[in-house]
């Protein structure tokens, strides 16, 4: 624990230090709206005054504390990776605010995925907080009842356990393998493509149909 | 009379259902022994020049270059040189890594997908006009592994069409995603096979941190990098679990210090279960510059290959400069982490049930992807009357013999420790053990002995296998050493011998029966399956049959 903090002490000079050479080299820090980037992380497609065009205001604020990190893998034995809720339930047309706090020495990241993509750019609010940071977005949500997925893209992170949903109103059903919601989607055994599968069963059964009917038709004759 | 009428009707809808039948359906002996009487139904293309699977699955070869990144240009004051290749180094990524990400501005650094504190480079100590203190964070990725929830492999790279092992590699540390996008699966381009080759000055104060972003333990060994055995604070710093230190566990990280003395082509991998992580993709090449003034190394060479940003040392003996990183794969131990989800299964298979002494390997890479895709990224461009240094390591189980087609190379450093010059062996086959690095001097000067003249000269490891994928052919490590003559614009060398499109296809490495050309030779093989209505043909027949066969049965049953 001792190394960890003292490792997150080092970057925190470390950035103190580098800081200001970006700010020199580049007057082009927030040429995205509502994106903000440094050693710390980033906050992308944060959202805290456009409404969605079938909200006609906000309906209710939240304010969501997320912890992220192995520890909280351990309550499901097949993870490795966790944030500390996987599931998250609020009102449409509801802001919301995060507070993404990493407990890891490696990044993380609260990325959450269909929002209207004339608001947030490709329809993501994506927060990522180096090890030991953390980050602070908020957004707003559409009128629909939806789920949607939140994760963290960093490979296998989300197969390893950071995945969750974000339930706006009564939600569209819980996603696949969230820790502690639902289960792993079953792995069909044979992949055939969608129409040649019909053409197959649809052959079959009319062999089996013919072949009755022909045994019906000369009985015995 | 009647008997003679229902077998004529049962022949007939034998001899439909038989026309109906699509060629491939039959036995591969029945359509031989129908080839051999009946002869072929008319003249057929050699195999081999026939595409093996025809239409939408071939792939381009050559993508066309949207982005502008095989041109020279200048990023944040960084010469970075063109590249020939067809798929380029992100120029953007190159012009951090020489400046270092720290010294770059917002857009640069946003394009390079790098994050902030990949490479740090601080202060110049000798007071030679480039940085001495270098900071370098190396995160672990798992390409083409497994998801509960799709039965294709995630964060895909393809070492040739269609061919994904699981994979783990190092690389710098980015920001973002690990896809090119949240619509797709495939890995952005930094995170790919080999582990990238670093590149630090000789005396430089090095500090690589592992930030452990892989849910297995690992470390990094610095092999033949002049490194304490401990750090300052008397920390392990050999990176080798069970002598100096314990392993970095997932969401962990550590540090490494170094301040090589000495310079040359070095190794760096990872020393946990080495039997297993080192085959699994974690290890490349680590380089140590000689110290010059103004010397701006690039720090790391993102799929190695072509160096963009050459030190001062090597521009000042040389014309060009290639790494080049040989590694075989072993296809069933990739395979684990595709077949289960769960790390207590992944980590007990792996550690503990992988026999490497019962293993074979299917995989044999150039820069981390087989032929023909190595002509994407890793062709060794020249021109007539050149010098270029070959870096080489042999990351992978086996031996390599490496032979240059058409010249013959001189050898001038084993193991990064320069080798006399009177003493030096040229020679056209160079036998790299694992582990080992040799600096080859390739010299294009057409004297019957360098170089034979200009041309596509293949250069493959000699031991056969090392040109197969999976055992079939051609594949594996097999590139090619072009005159800038012999190339295309796109940066695809010319051909003269059989088409490509075939091996472009994930078919050929799957031994699609058809795909391999073999096969087409005999009698009518069509292109795809029968189609909807045509199988529907054959199942009404095959039920009117059974049918008549059925109702014959049970009369004859019903007189009894």
């Amino acid at each position: 624990m001792f190394r960890a903090r003292f490792h997150r002490l080092l970057l925190l000079v470390a950035l103190l230090i580098a800081l200001p050479s970006y700010g020199a080299s580049d007057h082009q820090h927030h040429h995205m709206p509502g994106m903000v980037m440094d050693a710390t992380g980033m906050v992308m497609g944060g959202n805290s005054d456009r409404l969605p065009e079938d909200c006609k205001a906000i309906s209710a604020e939240y304010e969501f504390t997320v912890l992220a990190g192995t520890a909280y893998a351990e309550p499901y034995a097949a993870s490795t990776f966790g944030f500390d809720r996987h599931e998250w339930r609020v009102e449409p047309c509801s802001r919301i605010t995060i507070n993404f706090s990493n407990e890891d020495d490696v990044r993380h990241q609260w990325m959450l995925h269909g929002l209207p993509k004339y608001l947030y750019d490709r329809g993501m609010f994506h927060m990522e907080a180096s090890g030991g940071f953390s980050q602070t977005g908020t957004f707003i949500v559409p009128s629909d009842n939806k789920t949607y997925l939140v994760h963290c893209d960093i490979a296998q992170h989300m197969e390893k356990g950071m995945k969750a949903q974000l339930i706006v109103g009564s939600g569209s059903g819980d996603l696949w393998s969230i820790p502690g919601v639902s289960a792993d989607f079953q792995r069909g055994a044979v992949v055939l493509d969608g129409e040649k599968k019909y053409w197959l069963l649809f052959s079959v059964l009319m062999t089996a149909i013919l072949c009755f009917m022909t045994i019906k038709k000369f009985p015995g004759d | 009379m009647r008997r003679f009428y229902r077998a004529l009707t049962l022949l007939l809808l034998l001899l439909v259902f038989a026309a109906l039948t699509p060629w491939q359906w039959y036995p591969r002996d029945w359509r031989v022994w129908y080839a051999g009487n009946f002869g072929a139904g008319s003249y057929l293309q050699q195999a081999a020049t026939i595409p093996a699977v025809p239409g939408d699955n071939t792939e381009e070869a050559c993508p066309p270059d949207i982005k502008g990144w095989r041109k020279s240009q200048t990023i944040a004051g960084v010469d970075v040189s063109a590249s020939s290749n067809c798929l380029a180094d992100n120029p953007h990524a190159v012009a951090a890594f020489v400046k270092g990400t720290n010294n770059v501005g917002h857009m640069t650094l946003m394009k390079s997908r790098l994050s902030p504190d990949a490479v740090v480079k601080g202060r110049d100590l000798d007071g030679d006009g480039d940085p001495d203190e270098i900071h370098i964070r190396l995160e672990v990725f798992e390409l083409n592994g497994g998801s509960p929830d799709l039965n294709v492999p995630v964060t895909q790279y393809a070492i040739a069409p269609g061919v994904m092992p699981g994979l783990w590699v190092f690389a710098p540390k980015s920001a973002g995603m690990s896809t090119e996008n949240f619509e797709s699966l495939l890995a952005q381009p930094g995170l790919r096979l080999p582990s990238p080759a670093i590149r630090v000055e000789q005396g430089d104060k090095v500090i690589v941190t592992l930030e452990n972003t892989h849910y297995m333990p690992h470390t990094i060994h610095f092999h033949g990098v002049d490194h304490p055995f401990q750090t300052a604070s008397g920390e392990g710093n050999d990176g080798v679990p069970v002598i100096s230190e314990k392993p970095v566990m997932p969401g962990r990280q550590r540090s490494y210090e170094m301040q090589p003395r000495q310079a040359g082509t070095m190794f760096y991998h990872c020393h946990v279960e080495v039997q297993a992580h080192v085959l699994m993709g974690l290890n490349g090449m680590f380089v140590i510059e000689e110290n010059r003034p103004n010397n701006w190394v690039q720090t790391f060479n993102i799929g190695d290959g072509y160096v963009r940003h050459s030190s001062v040392a090597v521009k000042e003996k040389y014309d060009r400069e290639y790494d080049l990183h040989y590694q075989d794969l072993d296809k069933e131990l990739g395979a684990k982490i595709q077949q289960t989800n769960d790390p207590r299964l992944i980590t007990q298979q792996i550690h503990r049930e992988y026999d490497i002494s019962q293993a074979d390997f299917e995989y044999y890479t150039l820069n981390g992807r087989s032929f023909p895709y190595t002509a994407k990224d890793s062709l060794i461009v020249t021109a007539p009357g050149e010098k270029l240094k070959l870096r080489v390591l042999n990351g992978g189980s086996e031996g390599v013999a490496i032979h240059t087609h058409g010249h013959k190379v001189t050898i001038s450093h084993y193991d990064g420790v320069e080798h006399p010059e009177p003493a030096r062996i040229t020679r056209d086959v160079v036998w790299i053990a694992s582990a080992q690095r040799v600096d080859l001097e390739l010299s294009t000067v057409d004297d019957g002995l360098h170089s034979y003249g200009e041309g596509v000269w293949l250069i493959h490891d000699h031991q056969e296998r090392g040109v197969t994928t999976n055992g079939f052919g051609p594949g594996g490590n097999v590139s090619a050493i072009v005159y800038e003559r012999f190339l295309q614009d796109d940066g695809w060398p010319m051909t003269f011998g059989m088409a490509w499109q075939n091996f472009l296809t994930p078919g050929f490495y799957q031994r699609q029966e058809d795909g391999s050309g073999a096969t087409t030779l005999l009698p009518g093989v069509e292109a795809s399956g029968p189609s909807n209505l045509r199988l529907l043909a054959l199942a009404v027949i095959a039920g009117l049959f059974v049918g008549f066969i059925a109702s014959w049965v049970m009369k004859g049953r019903s007189n009894v």
